[in-house]
């Protein structure tokens, strides 16, 4: 049976985005269409739609870091869309051999990753407000990016003497922050940090140039610097 | 008195939304008398997170210090925010015995 294809339409409402990108996408190489023989028209597989869709790191970090478009369904606007699509993910987890206790301290370090991203740019936004909120529970991982100030602007607000990204995020993820102003926050990552040092969560977190990994073997907390900048915050979370 | 956490939700975990729940729970905690114990039933509750905990419970906990009376849970959002929440205040939480 032929394969049936899918138009450039279609393939628009599918993933979010409009005709004029997935035109520049195909330019671009970023996702390729197909042209029957001798035609114009750009036509999809639909299988590789849903490819595309599913590399969740690579829309997140390519948004985060030069505001490329991504499929709409990963974008949560503000606080409380995000809280609807990780009630939806709690329940799918929670349903997972092996999640039914350990799915509630993923969902709250999702939580607080994420809900970080809207409390501390709240009115600040650079340029596009809210998050990238993505997962795969098949490749049991879930990614969240902001195109916010990032740790370590969000920090010298209360610690004016931070010198740079690698030592602001490990403030955040390792000090308890007991100044409440100018607003109440800060503790949320190193509830993070508490948590997937603890259990079989692994953490790889960004924030300007300042990388944060905790994974197994030793689910140390490992900070450095790495190759790249970008402003926000970026979090991949496997379990 | 009692509160059952379940009926502000069973996600419990943006500060806005433990904001609004301590804003919620004002009328009620007003009634409370002078020497009763104020206990915190986490049963029911799917996820809970320090941001939410800490709208919340925090300044319950100010308030009512010792009377403010946490019922045991497994759940381990439970147990890992009441966990750092206590290492935030340098203060332990009166937990009753199961």
């Amino acid at each position: 049976m032929e394969e049936q294809l899918l138009t450039i339409s279609q393939a628009s409402k599918i993933l979010g985005v409009s005709i004029d990108t997935l035109r520049r996408w195909d330019s671009s190489g970023k996702l390729v269409a197909i042209r029957k023989q001798g035609g114009v028209h750009r036509f999809y597989r639909e299988n590789d739609l849903e490819i595309f869709s599913s590399d969740n790191v690579k829309l997140a970090h390519n948004w985060a870091k030069e505001g490329s478009e991504f499929p709409s369904a990963f974008y949560c606007s503000n606080s409380a869309v995000f809280q609807v699509r990780l009630s939806r993910l709690e329940l799918l987890l929670m349903e997972q051999p092996g999640f039914e206790k350990l799915f509630s301290v993923i969902i709250a370090i999702t939580g607080e990753i994420g809900n970080n991203s809207f409390d501390h740019n709240l009115g600040k936004w650079p340029d596009v407000p809210g998050i990238f909120f993505g997962y795969d529970i098949n490749k049991k991982q879930i990614v969240l990016a902001d195109r916010g100030l990032g740790i370590l602007e969000t920090l010298r607000q209360v610690r004016p003497t931070l010198k740079n990204h690698t030592e602001a995020v490990k403030v955040a993820f390792t000090e308890i922050l007991s100044g409440r102003s100018p607003e109440k926050r800060g503790n949320g990552l190193k509830f993070v940090r508490e948590v997937t040092t603890t259990q079989p969560i692994d953490l790889f977190f960004e924030s300007g140039d300042a990388e944060v990994r905790i994974k197994s073997p030793g689910r140390e907390f490992r900070l450095t610097r790495g190759q790249e900048m970008f402003r926000g915050c970026s979090a991949i979370i496997q379990f | 008195m009692l509160i059952e956490l379940k009926k502000f939700g069973t996600t419990l975990i943006s500060r806005q939304a433990g904001l609004e729940a301590f804003k919620a729970f004002q009328p009620a905690f007003k009634g409370i008398k002078p020497n009763e114990n104020l206990e915190i039933d986490f049963s029911g509750v799917l996820t809970f997170s320090p941001s939410w905990g800490d709208e919340f419970l925090g300044p319950l906990f100010e308030q009512l210090g010792d009377k403010l009376v946490l019922l045991p849970s497994d759940n381990m959002s439970v147990q890992a925010t009441l966990k750092i929440l206590q290492e935030i205040n340098k203060r332990s939480f009166v937990i009753r015995e199961q």
